[in-house]
């Protein structure tokens, strides 16, 4: 019987309802330990005890008492000799609580007509004690062979149960590994798509950086050409480039000036144009580079001296410009006060 | 027997039962008086029969006064060890008679409502005792029909389950089925009982 059979055989033990072979495979159970089947059954066995109670109450005959009390009183063989042979025993609810009222031997006495007997009867008495004690002891083997059988079945019963929520469990395990992995590779290649990411913000940072580094000379020369303090210098062609034309306008609230040539001669190899102011001497104010085909440039360049400039020049120099001109002048302009 | 001051059959006090393996003579009248009337009840719903229950309670009480230094608290109250001892003593009797092929128990139409007929007062019980055969009176009575003739004809009839299931013409999982339920709910209805200390 599993455990949980035994379990659901407490309450028909209680009742009285179990064959002798189960009561005797529960036995063996809670001679093994088995605390909760024990916690049931007692309080299977009250609820037996109390059934009684509900019944209607029938008084016992008032002489009843009379006659306990004087067969109580008269010598206990005669005592033993009230009591009628029980004939088949029961035993439940439970040998459990009736292991005090072991079955009752039966009344012997002996009288003189057996006592002259014994003698002759001692040798046939004594073979039938021994081989009444070695049934006696047969039969206790037996009952014990078959509890300790019982309790052997439901450990049997037990182990089997714990290795099957053993399986159990490994299989879980198994599983939650594999759902363990899957969440791995699911945040590997999130990291992996937020490196792309990543990558392609800061393209576009760097576009948007492009867009607005093109845009914001744009927005200043704007600001520039509605300022009412602009200041602008018109420089002429030397002739050296003859066609060319150049103007220069500043904005005293950026101090920026901004250099606009057209037609400038493409800067040979190795050279470039080189602006310059002149007050009491020339100071360098910045080098551009006119590629072939180019037909205006825009030069930007902060100058916070403008107001003490008077005249400006534009000469070619060496590639990376000169401390001081020495190349030909190519415009050349005045500042009108 | 029946006195004012008579104590509650529910909560006859061991220590009467200690003074009885002393041989206190008192002690056992007292134990009659306290037990008797459940006990010959008992006898009586189980045999069908007073003289043949006259002779049970004879032998019950002989026994206990030779025995009752067996007697174990931590096995159960007083009242359980004698009824147990009683009902153990009344199958025995109805089997003895089966073998001899006499009529076994009431008829079962009568089974379930021999019991809890009256639930009005007795002048052999105590408030207590009433009170209690009025609880398990009724926890008895709210189960259905059929589980409380189960329970019945294994408690009082002494019958298997598989007797049980012949004798009903029914599954033997089903007679099994009926007293478990019947039992469990009688369990959760009573438990209050004998956690006051009633019985247990």
């Amino acid at each position: 019987m599993t455990h949980e059979e035994l379990e659901e055989a407490v309450p028909l033990y209680a009742a009285g309802a179990l064959d002798r072979v189960e009561r005797q495979a529960l036995e063996a159970h809670l001679l093994s330990g088995c605390q909760s089947c024990h916690s049931a059954l007692k309080e299977y066995q009250s609820v037996a005890s109390l059934l009684p109670f509900g019944l209607s109450p029938k008084q016992a005959p008032r002489a009843l008492k009379s006659k306990i009390m004087a067969a109580r009183n008269q010598d206990p063989m005669t005592v033993d000799g009230l009591l009628k042979d029980p004939g088949r025993r029961s035993l439940e609810p439970g040998e459990w609580m009736n292991h005090l009222f072991p079955p009752i031997a039966p009344a012997r006495s002996l009288s003189l007509p057996w006592a002259i007997g014994v003698a002759t009867v001692l040798l046939v008495s004594l073979g039938g004690y021994f081989a009444w004690t070695y049934t006696t002891r047969v039969s206790e083997d037996t009952l014990k062979i078959q509890q300790l059988e019982a309790a052997l079945q439901d450990q049997s019963a037990k182990i089997a149960n714990l290795k099957r929520d053993l399986g159990l469990r490994d299989r879980s395990m198994a599983e939650l590994q594999v759902d363990v992995q899957r969440k791995m590779n699911d945040v590997i290649e999130l990291k992996s798509q937020l490196m792309e990411r990543e990558v392609e913000l800061e393209s576009t940072r760097e576009q948007l950086t492009a867009v607005t580094r093109g845009k914001v000379p744009q927005d200043e020369f704007a600001t520039l050409l509605r300022q009412p303090d602009a200041k602008v210098v018109t420089l002429a062609a030397s002739d050296m480039a003859k066609g060319a034309s150049g103007v220069l306008l500043y904005n005293p609230v950026t101090q920026k000036v901004w250099l606009y040539s057209a037609n400038l001669p493409e800067c040979p190899a190795g050279t470039a144009y080189q602006l310059w102011a002149i007050d009491q001497k020339p100071v360098s104010i910045g080098t551009f580079h006119i590629d072939a085909g180019e037909m205006a440039h825009l030069l930007v360049k902060r100058m916070p001296d403008f107001e003490k400039t008077r005249k400006f020049a534009v000469s070619l120099e060496p590639a990376g410009g000169r401390p001081q001109p020495s190349g030909p002048i190519y415009l050349a302009g005045q500042r009108a006060f | 027997m029946d006195t004012p001051t008579r104590r509650a059959t529910s909560s006859i006090d061991p220590a009467l039962l200690a003074s009885i393996v002393k041989g206190d003579q008192q002690a056992f009248s007292q134990l009659y008086d306290h037990s008797s009337t459940l006990l010959y009840t008992l006898a009586f719903r189980i045999l069908g029969d007073r003289e043949e229950a006259d002779e049970l309670l004879q032998d019950v009480y002989l026994e206990v006064w030779r025995k009752v230094a067996r007697y174990d608290l931590g096995r159960g109250t007083p009242i359980a060890w004698l009824i147990t001892l009683t009902r153990s003593r009344a199958i025995d009797r109805l089997r003895a008679r089966a073998v001899r092929g006499q009529t076994a128990t009431m008829p079962l139409d009568a089974t379930v409502s021999s019991r809890v007929a009256d639930l009005g007062p007795s002048p052999f019980e105590t408030q207590a005792d009433q009170e209690l055969r009025i609880a398990v009176g009724n926890a008895i009575t709210s189960l259905p029909a059929a589980q409380q003739q189960a329970i019945e004809l294994a408690y009082y009839d002494g019958l298997s389950h598989n007797e049980i299931a012949a004798k009903l013409n029914q599954p033997l999982g089903t007679v099994k089925t009926r007293i478990k339920l019947g039992m469990s709910k009688l369990r959760e209805t009573l438990r209050r009982c004998w956690e006051q200390g009633d019985l247990g």
